[in-house]
């Protein structure tokens, strides 16, 4: 089909293929593209309005035993830098996030084989308890998995307790690139992609919801981001279980894959991406804007693309931060990126509840 | 197509689609709308009609002589006075220094000095084309122009002259800031206002010095007076014809104290200033992307969105660094080339008149910026191929220098490379005439002998069948100068006759050059000469290419005349607007030439080559065809 064809059965709201989503990817006028995802961000979010979340991301360890190519974060445990918080020291920290008016913790760390089970439990229930301010978002598929080990339990089972702890969003790291091919080859110990995709299914399945993220820009092909949003795309009919799509796109410094990438994925390939993906995944509500991988002006820019959020606030993000990636905002400037991208800014929770709407100003005679 | 969101927009899009320019009202509702994807691809479009897929970049170096400054304008933290620890002054050895072969093009702005001579500034100039003579100097804004004036007793002109003289071949944009009475006084009221900014520019380009224009934004200035500042520019274009390029400057909050230290711009202001500068500045060629303040990710974003020049590799650039550019101060030449390709774009090397010098893509499609090259590519899609837009001679040099894989090329430049290049069925041929080429003389034809032709400057075949004509059909002996013919430029009157071609010479058709009263249409002229028709252009691909692959692509070139051609012709507004001429006029002219290479054609392409190397063999003849931009 001629690629314009297949833009305008998009933009007439008719699901499209993995076959024309790939001529997508491969389409160079970028506007086009825009436009047409634009059309379908105003079908799901029929506001000029975009959220975003008062979170931190802070790390409870950097101890992990992955060994992921693309990751400048994680430590051996041996290492002179290596470190697991405890439980106090968390909850001390989340107890000062939260009167700084944060109201998301997003938690993620290395998968660390010394903590016990129950050091996640305790986590969970402690927030829960002595931090009601706080919705926890913990733990990424992985982590979820090497629970499962330590504690030999079965996914559903770990998801269960945590769930009866309080535990009801994970976020959606850890899918990088839902392709076995590239999984062998970036993360090979993470495990093929269904593990990804199993535990975000049982974790559906139990009323949890989820995000999606996908790391692009290293040694993906085309084909391979057409099997990643496939896959997403099938498991959200089967479950409607994720809240937003969150693409980003590989910093490679200080990673052992950096010597494998030629060049930083550009500006226009993450627009591009964005775009696609508000195309393709016709059944997520959100599509998130990653300003802090990407950089304030291009998360301004896809707002236009396709995004309707702007992701978090982010107050501590170590993960890109150890990348040589400092990428760091409050509210009040998210607000002012928000409107300035022209749109009003609405608070929201981690569930995409809305809690404060923020109005820009009206467009006036000057800036 | 365009899907607006904001309906608001429609009126202006059919305005555009018909060449009628912007009002100020149309401004407003352009900077009121949120549709910036819609405003982005009406941009895109304008930006594509006139330069095609190409970008450009420069290889250029900044020097700031001083930093001393006997102005001290609010929103700059550049500036010092003479006492502070941090002024500095360079010698002109040091500005030496920081040169080198490499460079096509120096951009020289500073403070303005309270001491020095003009001799340091004439001899600074002097110095640079004396040690660096392929160096083009682009130096001294309006501010620092006025300031000689004042400061060394010496009209505009004399100023201008004197710098001239000495190599200066443009002035930078700079000093522009805002045309508003208001914010001057508030920010800059030791600076020249928009009057003497405009006047310096006019004169400028009255003695043939060539300038860009900046406007500084996002500071403390409306939309009202943004869009004036864009009219005002586009008035004196239309009286001068002068500018290369506009530049819009975002403003670098810095320590200036106006905004908060990390107040940059939005994303969207930067992208929507560039898109509606491209759409209300209809006459302008250029418009720069300046990646330093953008930052280079959304410079590259901005090529979609009207932009058709990334400036240059720079240097060292202090001004905008100073106040907080978070850009590193050198990027190299294949970073821009690379962010270029990205955005799907050509990168063009250029030099400072826009000159195109290299290209630095793959698979690439020259064609002639001519109507007539229409018929092959309005329903033509080349996938994977990216399409070089150029007049034919300009096309004819990257041709011949490798850089074109495929494309309708100026016969005498494929005649170069016969040997690397093959031939498809098609091309632009005049029967017994065509409307196109045509020789104004003030004198009948048979009394050109030793007289003096202006020949347009973007010619390659047609100037040699008029030597062949002239030359060795008539005899004759005589001059030629290469110039930039317009139909609207009256300094053609010191020539007895000039050879006019493509679009340039369809405006005429309705605009007939009173002293010019003799007109020879030269495809007319081989006929009476040859009994043959003229081949001025010829499709040609590489012949890496494979004959299967040729096959294809005549195919594509069969079908999408065929479809042009298929019931009744229809011509963009646009382009109507644009060459002053009816749809139907249009269409009688594209009706009447031959599109495919036949028989006869090849018979002509046969004894023009004999011809053709001839005139290459008596090179007296091309000796006297002085070149001048």
């Amino acid at each position: 089909m001629d690629t314009k064809d297949i833009l305008r059965k998009a933009f007439d709201g008719e699901r499209i293929n993995e076959q024309e989503c790939l001529q997508l990817l491969s389409y160079n006028d970028l506007l086009e593209l825009g436009e047409v995802a634009n059309e379908v961000r105003f079908r799901h979010n029929p506001y000029e309005v975009v959220t975003f979340v008062v979170d931190s991301n802070p790390n409870y360890t950097n101890v992990c035993n992955v060994d992921c190519t693309f990751c400048a974060f994680y430590r051996k445990k041996d290492d002179p830098d290596a470190y697991t918080y405890s439980i106090d020291e968390l909850i001390k920290k989340f107890k000062e996030s939260a009167n700084r008016g944060i109201t998301t913790i997003l938690l993620q760390g290395g998968v660390n084989p010394d903590l016990p089970f129950e050091y996640y439990l305790e986590l969970v229930e402690k927030t829960r308890k002595e931090v009601p301010e706080i919705h926890p978002h913990f733990f990424t598929t992985s982590e979820i998995i090497g629970m499962s080990e330590v504690s030999g339990l079965s996914i559903r089972e770990v998801l269960i307790k945590l769930k009866e702890v309080g535990l009801n969003t994970i976020p959606g790291g850890g899918a990088e690139i839902l392709s076995d091919r590239v999984r062998k080859k970036i993360s090979k110990k993470k495990g093929p992609s269904s593990s990804w995709l199993d535990v975000m299914r049982e974790a559906h399945l139990l009323g949890y919801k989820t995000t999606a993220t996908m790391m692009f820009g290293h040694i993906e092909t085309n084909e391979d981001i057409i099997i990643h949003l496939s896959s997403i795309r099938k498991l959200q009919d089967e479950t409607k279980g994720f809240t937003a799509f969150i693409p980003w796109s590989f910093k490679p410094e200080n990673t052992p894959l950096e010597k494998h990438i030629k060049t930083y994925s550009s500006p226009y390939r993450y627009l591009q991406i964005i775009a696609v993906s508000r195309i393709f995944l016709d059944n997520f509500p959100h599509i998130q804007a990653s300003w802090f991988s990407e950089g304030k002006k291009i998360g301004q820019v896809a707002l236009h693309f396709g995004a309707d959020d702007f992701g978090g606030t982010l107050e501590e993000e170590n993960v890109h931060a150890a990348a040589n990636f400092i990428n760091r905002s409050t509210k009040d400037e998210v607000i002012e990126l928000i409107h300035g991208a022209g749109f009003d800014a609405a608070q929201r929770d981690t569930l995409y509840n809305i809690l404060k709407v923020y109005h820009k100003k009206p467009v006036a005679q000057s800036t | 197509m365009i899907h607006f969101r904001d309906k608001n927009l429609i009126p202006i899009w059919e305005k555009l689609q018909s060449g009628i320019e912007l009002t100020f009202e149309d401004g407003i509702t352009l900077y009121g709308s949120n549709d910036i994807l819609s405003i982005g691809k009406m941009a895109h479009w304008l930006q594509r009609e006139k330069v095609g897929d190409a970008v450009f970049f420069v290889v250029n170096q900044k020097i700031e002589p001083t930093n001393i400054c006997v102005l001290s304008c609010k929103f700059c933290d550049f500036a010092v006075k003479k006492t502070s620890p941090e002024a500095y002054e360079m010698t002109i050895e040091e500005i030496l220094s920081k040169l080198n072969d490499e460079l096509m093009e120096v951009h020289i702005t500073g403070g303005l000095h309270p001491d020095w001579e003009w001799d340091y500034y004439v001899g600074m100039v002097k110095e640079i084309k004396k040690h660096f003579p392929k160096i083009d100097v682009k130096a001294f804004t309006a501010v620092e122009i006025d300031f000689f004036s004042k400061k060394f007793k010496k009209s505009i002109e004399d100023i201008l002259l004197e710098l001239k003289e000495a190599g200066l071949r443009t002035l930078p944009g700079g000093g522009a800031e805002i045309f508003s009475e208001r914010v001057r006084r508030s920010l800059f009221n030791q600076k020249i206002g928009a009057k003497r900014w405009l006047e310096i520019h006019k004169i400028a380009h009255s003695l043939g010095i060539k300038s860009n224009a900046t406007m500084l934004y996002g500071h403390v200035e409306t939309f009202e007076e943004r869009v004036n500042h864009l009219l005002k520019l586009r008035d004196l274009q239309k009286e001068t014809n002068g500018f290369l390029s506009f530049i819009p400057l975002a403003f670098q909050p810095g320590d200036t104290g106006i905004k908060m230290r990390n107040q940059f711009t939005s994303a969207i202001d930067d992208l929507r200033t560039i898109a509606i500068s491209r759409l209300i500045l209809n006459n302008f060629d250029h418009i720069k992307a300046y990646w330093i303040m953008l930052t280079e990710e959304l410079a590259a974003v901005a090529l979609n969105f009207g932009a058709n020049d990334l400036d240059g590799t720079v240097g060292g650039e202090r001004i905008a660094h100073d106040a907080g550019a978070i850009t590193p101060m050198q990027l190299a030449k294949n970073k821009l080339i690379n962010i270029i390709n990205d955005a799907n774009k050509i990168p063009v090397e250029r030099d400072i008149y826009y000159r195109p010098l290299k290209l630095y893509s793959e698979k690439i499609v020259g064609k002639v910026s001519y109507i007539n090259t229409l018929p092959f590519f309005q329903n033509l899609n080349f996938n994977n191929y990216k399409i070089f837009t150029a007049p034919p001679r300009q096309l004819g040099f990257l041709f011949k220098e490798g850089f074109i894989d495929a494309g309708i090329i100026s016969l005498v430049d494929y005649l170069e490379k016969e040997s690397d290049y093959r031939l498809l069925k098609y091309g632009i041929v005049g029967n017994k005439n065509v409307k196109s080429v045509i020789l104004y003389s003030k004198v009948p034809l048979e009394q050109l002998n030793k007289k003096c032709i202006a020949v347009s400057d973007e010619t390659s075949t047609s100037f040699r069948l008029m030597q062949a004509i002239l030359e060795l059909k008539q005899g004759f002996d005589l001059n030629y100068i290469r110039e930039k013919i317009s139909y609207r430029k009256t300094n053609l009157s010191h020539f007895d006759a000039f050879l006019t071609i493509g679009d340039d010479a369809l405006k005429f058709m309705n605009n007939k050059p009173e002293q010019f009263k003799y007109h020879y249409d030269l495809a007319q002229l081989w006929y009476e000469w040859k009994s043959l028709p003229f081949v001025f252009a010829v499709w040609t691909v590489k012949n890496t290419l494979s004959e299967s692959q040729c096959e294809e692509i005549n195919q594509l070139l069969e079908n999408s005349l065929k479809k042009f051609f298929d019931g009744k012709i229809e011509i963009e507004k646009f382009h109507l607007s644009n060459l002053k001429l009816s749809s139907g006029e249009i269409a009688d002219y594209l009706n009447n030439l031959t599109y495919r290479i036949g028989v006869d054609e090849i018979k002509s392409i046969n004894i023009f080559r004999e011809i053709y190397d001839q005139l290459k063999m008596s090179n007296k003849n091309i000796m006297n065809l002085i070149e001048r931009f």
